[in-house]
C-alpha cells in the first residue's frame, strides 16, 4: 500500500512507516506480530482514554442538568478529575470478603473488562481504520459483547451477597431478552447493506442515505434494544442504586471496582461507536477527515445517552421483561418483514427508502397506539381503586 | 401519543443544560459571583441557570438574624464584658451547654468562670432572650470544623469573637432592642 | 395476610431474607425492612424501626415548655416550622393563651411555605427511588427548598431548625425584606411546580411505575390513622385545616384536593395538587397579613409559664398528614406528660399491605411515596 501523509490517512501512514521501518532488520513474521500486539495496544489506550474523558462528560452532564458545575477542583474547568479518581481508585484497599468464592470473584472483573475490549477490534474507526476488518464484523459485535454477562453473573455468584445475586439474575434475564431485538435490528442492518462486515455496512450508507432516516423505526428499537445491552439509563436495573444499592459490584473495591467502571464505559463507547456505524454513517461526512467524523458522531449519541440518564426513572425489571418479549420482539419481526419485502421487490433505491421510511413511521405509530392504549387501560383501573 | 411524555421530560433537562452555559456566559469572565449577589440570595428568583456556591471562594453572607455561636458584648465604655454572672443563660439553655460561676455581689458581680460549650449548642438563642443584662447574643460565624476536640469556648475567647464580629447590642435585627 | 406462594409443581424454589437497611441508600434514613424474596416479588416485609430513638418524649419532661420547643424541631426535620406550630398550638389550648392576628398570618404563610417545600422534595426523593440515578429532580427540588430555607433563615435564623413559632405568637415580627421576596418567590414557585408538572407527570416511564403500585384501600388507611396526602390519594377528603379548622384557615378559599387511585401515582399528583393550593393560601395572607404585635407572651413570661393542671391536644395539618402534641400539666412549668402524634409513624404502619406482592423496585417507591422521616418516625 502507498504510504501517503494526509490528515486524513495520519494514523495509517504512521502504522506503515513502522512497519517499513521496522521490516528493515527483523523477520517477517516478528514484524507482524509486533505490528498486531501495537493494534492492540492502541485500542487498549484508545479504550482507557475514552473512560477516562467519557466519566468526566457524565459528571459534567449530569451536573449541568441539574443546574450545577460538575468536578472543576482538579485542573481548569476539572479536567484532570478522571486522573485523581483513577489515582484514588488504585490506591484503595481491595477487599475480598471473607465468605466470597475467591477464584469467581477475583475472575468475573476480567471477564468484563476483556469482553468489553474485545469489541473494539471491529469498530471502523474511520477510513481504512479498522483493527480486523472481519467479513463477520457484525456478528463478532454482537458475541463478544455478551461476553460480560458471564462476567456479570460469576461476579453476582462470587461476591456472595444477596443484593449482587439478584442483579445476577436480573443480568442474565435482562441481556438475554435484548440480544433478540438487537439481532433483530442489526438483521435489518445487513439485509441492506448486503455485508457483515462494518466498512461495508458504511459504505453502503454512502449510496443509500444514512439508515437512521430510512429506517427510523428500527433505529428507536436498536437505541433501546443497546441503551440495555450497554446497561443504561432506563434499563440499568443491574446497578440499580435505588433498589439493590449497586448491584453486582456491591463488594467489589479499589482496582476491582474501578475494571467494572472500565468495562462499563468502554461498553458506552463501543455501543454508541456500534450505533453510529449502523445508522450514523460511520465516518462519512464532509470536510474533516473520517475519523473526526466518527469521534464527533460517536460523541453525540454519548451525550445523548447521558441526556437520557439525566432525565428518566429506571424500569422495573418486569416492565423490561414484558416491553423486550411482548413488544420490541414483534415489532422488530414486523421491521424484518418489511425492510426484506421492500428490499427484494423494490428495485429502485430511492423509492425502496421512501417506502421503508413510510412503513417504519407507520411501525412507530402503531407499536405507541398500542403501548398507549395499554397504559390509559391500567389507569383507567386504577382510578377509584381505593375506594372500592 | 405514547412517548411524549418522555420528551416533554427531556425538553425540560435540556433547557436546564443550556441554562447553566448562558448564566457562565454572563458572568464571564469572572468565575465565581465575588460581588456578593448570589443565587439563593437574588431578588429575583430564577428557574435555569447553574446555582452552585463555589464554597471557599464564594461565601454567603448571612441574614441579620443568622443564629451562630454565643458570644459576649463589652460595656462601650469601660470595655469590660456586660455579663454579670446572674446564671440566667445556665438555666434557660435547654442542652446545658454553659457553665457560669462569678463572684461579687449586685452591679459588683463579675464573671469568674464561663464556659460555652460550642459542640453541645444547638443555637436556639433561649440564652441571649433570657439575659437581663444585655451581655450576649449569637454571632453570624458559621465555620465551626475543626480539628481537635476544641468545643468548649471561655469568656476571653467569646469576648474575642463578639468583636471580629462587630455586634454590639442584643437583639438587635429582633425587633426588640 | 401474607401472599401463598402457589405449590409449583414443575419448580420448587426457595424464598431468600433480605436486610433492606439500615444502610441502604433509599430508606430515607435509618430505616430497616426485612424483605422476604420470592425471586423479585415481596412475599412478606417486616418494617424496623427505632435507630434514631433519641427519647425525645421523656426528654421532654425534664425540660420547662419553651426549653422544648428547639426538640420539636428535630422530629421533622424537613418541616421544622408545622412541627413548633403544632407545639405551640397544644400549649395555647393549655395554658389558654390568645394569639395576635398578624401571628396568625405570619404562621399560616411559614406553614404552607413549609408544605411547598416538603411536597416538592418528597416528589424529588420519590423519583430518587424510582431510579433517576443522577438526582435532577430531586435537585430541582432542593433548589427551590434553598430560595424557600433562606426565607426562613431570614425571619427564624436558622434554615432547619427554626424555634420560630411559639406559644402566644412567633419570636419576632417578619424582617423588612421579607415580604418583597415572598412577593417574588410565589409567582416563581408556580412556575417551578408548573415545570416539575411538565417534566414528570405525563413521563411514561413514571406511569408505568406508579400507577397501581402499593395501593392503599380507604377503610385500610383510616383504621390505621394513616393521614395527610397519603390518607387524600386514597379518596378521603380529610384535611384538618378544613374539618376541625384551626388558626385562621376559615378565612382562606382553597380546596381540598382528592384523588381516588390511592397508589403511588396519586400520591403524587396528590401532593402536585396541594402544592399548588399552598400557594394559593399564601397569596391570600399575602395580601391581607394585618399590622400589629406578633406576640402575646414575650419570651421572659414564657419562660415562667406554668399552665393550670389538665391536658390539651392540639394537631394541625403538617404537609405529612396529622402532627398532634398531647401535653398534661400538674400545674409545674415542665409538662408532666408529652406526647407526640407522629405522622411518619402512623403513615408506616400499613407498609407491609402496600408491598406484598409487588416487586423489590416497587418496595422503595412506595416508601417514597408515603413520605417519611425518620426523625419523626423514631422520635
Amino acid at each position: 500500500m502507498e504510504n501517503v501523509w494526509t490528515i486524513e490517512n495520519v494514523w495509517n501512514a504512521i502504522g506503515m512507516a513502522l512497519q517499513n521501518w521496522l521490516a528493515g532488520f527483523l523477520p517477517a513474521w516478528l514484524v507482524t506480530l509486533i505490528m498486531d500486539l501495537l493494534v492492540i495496544v492502541v485500542l487498549l489506550a484508545i479504550g482507557i482514554v475514552a473512560v477516562l474523558i467519557l466519566s468526566f462528560l457524565e459528571r459534567k452532564v449530569a451536573a449541568r442538568a441539574g443546574d450545577r458545575y460538575g468536578p472543576n477542583r482538579w485542573g481548569p474547568y476539572g479536567v484532570l478529575q478522571p486522573f485523581a479518581d483513577a489515582i484514588k481508585m488504585l490506591i484503595k484497599e481491595d477487599i475480598v470478603p471473607h465468605v466470597a468464592d475467591r477464584f469467581s470473584f477475583n475472575l468475573a472483573p476480567v471477564i468484563v473488562t476483556v469482553g468489553a475490549v474485545m469489541t473494539y477490534a471491529v469498530l471502523p474507526f474511520g477510513r481504512n481504520m479498522v483493527a480486523a476488518n472481519l467479513n463477520i464484523g457484525i456478528l463478532y459485535f454482537a458475541a463478544v459483547g455478551s461476553l460480560s454477562i458471564i462476567g456479570l453473573l460469576t461476579a453476582g455468584w462470587g461476591s456472595r451477597n444477596k443484593y449482587a445475586l439478584i442483579s445476577a439474575f436480573r443480568s442474565v434475564a435482562q441481556l438475554i431478552t435484548y440480544e433478540v431485538p438487537l439481532a433483530l435490528c442489526i438483521i435489518c442492518v445487513v439485509m441492506l447493506a448486503g455485508s457483515l462486515s462494518t466498512q461495508d455496512i458504511v459504505l453502503a450508507q454512502q449510496e443509500r442515505g444514512w439508515f437512521f432516516l430510512l429506517m427510523p423505526g428500527i433505529f428507536i428499537l436498536y437505541f433501546l434494544a443497546a441503551s440495555a445491552e450497554m446497561i443504561r439509563c432506563p434499563f440499568d436495573l443491574l446497578e440499580a442504586d435505588s433498589e439493590i444499592v449497586a448491584g453486582h459490584f456491591i463488594e467489589y473495591s479499589g482496582m476491582k471496582f474501578a475494571l467494572f467502571f472500565l468495562a462499563e464505559y468502554i461498553h458506552l463507547f463501543a455501543g454508541s461507536a456500534m450505533m453510529v456505524t449502523l445508522f450514523f454513517g460511520g465516518w462519512l461526512g464532509p470536510w474533516l477527515p473520517s475519523w473526526l467524523w466518527f469521534l464527533i458522531k460517536t460523541f453525540v449519541v454519548i451525550f445523548v445517552f447521558m441526556w437520557i440518564r439525566n432525565t428518566f426513572p429506571r424500569i422495573r425489571i418486569d416492565q423490561v421483561l414484558k416491553i423486550g418479549w411482548k413488544v420490541m420482539v414483534p415489532a422488530g419481526l414486523v421491521g424484518l418483514a418489511i425492510t426484506g419485502f421492500v428490499d427484494k421487490l423494490i428495485a429502485d433505491t430511492l423509492i425502496a427508502g421512501v417506502v421503508l421510511f413510510v412503513c417504519n413511521i407507520a411501525l412507530i405509530v402503531g407499536v405507541s397506539y398500542f403501548m398507549g392504549r395499554a397504559q390509559r387501560q391500567k389507569e383507567m383501573a386504577a382510578e377509584g381503586a381505593a375506594l372500592r | 401519543m405514547y412517548g411524549t411524555g418522555l420528551l416533554k421530560g427531556l425538553s425540560v433537562t435540556l433547557r436546564h443544560m443550556i441554562g447553566t452555559f448562558v448564566t457562565d456566559v454572563r458572568k464571564f469572565p469572572r468565575r465565581y459571583f465575588r460581588d456578593g449577589v448570589h443565587p439563593t440570595r437574588s431578588p429575583e428568583p430564577y428557574l435555569h441557570g447553574a446555582f452552585s456556591i463555589q464554597y471557599p471562594e464564594e461565601k454567603v453572607p448571612m441574614w441579620p438574624r443568622f443564629r451562630g455561636p454565643l458570644v459576649h458584648l463589652r460595656d462601650p465604655e469601660t470595655g469590660q464584658p456586660r455579663c454579670t454572672a446572674c446564671g440566667m443563660c445556665e438555666r434557660a439553655c435547654p442542652h446545658g451547654c454553659i457553665k457560669v460561676e462569678g463572684e461579687g455581689k449586685g452591679k459588683e458581680r463579675k464573671p469568674t468562670l464561663y464556659q460555652y460549650n460550642v459542640g453541645r449548642c444547638i443555637f436556639c438563642r433561649q440564652c441571649v432572650e433570657s439575659c437581663p443584662f444585655n451581655a450576649i447574643e449569637l454571632s453570624r460565624f458559621y465555620e465551626l470544623a475543626c480539628y481537635d476536640k476544641d468545643t468548649i469556648w471561655d469568656l476571653p475567647r467569646l469576648l474575642e469573637l463578639g468583636d471580629k464580629e462587630e455586634i454590639k447590642e442584643q437583639g438587635q435585627f429582633w425587633g426588640e432592642t | 395476610m401474607s401472599v401463598q406462594i402457589p405449590p409449583t409443581e414443575r419448580l420448587r424454589t426457595d424464598t431468600i431474607q433480605i436486610n433492606m437497611g439500615p444502610h441502604h441508600p433509599s430508606t430515607h434514613g435509618v430505616f430497616r425492612m426485612v424483605l422476604t424474596l420470592d425471586g423479585e416479588t415481596v412475599v412478606d416485609l417486616e418494617p424496623r424501626f427505632g435507630y434514631l430513638h433519641r427519647g425525645i418524649e421523656k426528654t421532654a419532661e425534664e425540660r420547662t415548655y419553651v426549653q422544648n420547643v428547639p426538640f420539636t424541631d428535630r422530629l421533622d426535620y424537613i418541616c421544622g416550622i408545622t412541627n413548633n406550630w403544632a407545639y405551640a398550638l397544644a400549649l395555647e389550648k393549655l395554658a389558654g393563651i390568645e394569639v395576635p392576628e398578624r401571628a396568625e398570618y405570619i404562621r399560616v404563610i411559614l406553614g404552607e411555605l413549609t408544605r411547598v417545600m416538603n411536597h416538592m422534595l418528597a416528589i424529588g426523593f420519590l423519583w430518587n427511588d424510582l431510579g433517576a440515578t443522577t438526582f435532577t429532580p430531586v435537585v430541582y427540588a432542593f433548589r427551590e427548598r434553598e430560595r424557600i430555607l433562606d426565607l426562613i433563615e431570614m425571619a427564624a435564623g436558622s434554615r432547619m431548625m427554626p424555634s420560630y413559632i411559639r406559644a402566644g405568637g412567633v419570636v419576632a415580627d417578619l424582617p423588612e425584606e421579607f415580604m418583597p421576596r415572598l412577593q417574588k418567590l410565589v409567582p416563581h414557585l408556580k412556575r417551578f411546580i408548573d415545570e416539575m408538572d411538565t417534566m414528570l407527570t405525563k413521563n411514561e416511564i413514571f406511569r408505568a411505575r406508579a400507577v397501581g403500585v402499593g395501593v392503599l384501600k380507604a377503610k385500610d388507611a383510616i383504621n390505621a390513622g394513616v393521614s395527610g396526602p397519603v390518607l387524600r390519594a386514597s379518596g378521603v377528603p380529610y384535611d384538618i385545616r378544613k374539618v376541625d379548622s384551626y388558626s385562621i384557615y376559615d378565612r382562606f378559599d382553597f380546596e381540598v384536593p382528592v384523588h381516588t387511585a390511592g397508589d403511588v401515582y396519586a400520591r403524587y399528583l396528590q401532593r402536585l395538587a396541594e402544592a399548588r393550593q399552598s400557594l394559593r393560601i399564601i397569596e391570600q395572607a399575602m395580601r391581607d397579613i394585618p399590622e400589629g404585635p406578633v406576640t402575646s407572651l414575650p419570651y421572659k413570661q414564657l419562660s415562667r409559664l406554668k399552665p393550670p393542671k389538665g391536658e390539651a391536644y392540639g394537631r394541625i395539618e403538617s404537609p405529612k398528614g396529622e402532627l398532634g402534641f398531647y401535653l398534661v400539666s400538674d400545674g409545674s412549668n415542665k409538662p408532666y406528660r408529652f406526647r407526640i402524634r407522629s405522622t411518619s409513624l402512623l403513615n408506616l404502619t400499613l407498609l407491609r399491605e402496600m408491598c406484598i406482592g409487588h416487586k423489590v423496585a416497587d418496595v422503595v417507591t412506595i416508601l417514597g411515596s408515603i413520605d417519611i422521616t425518620l426523625g419523626d418516625v423514631d422520635r
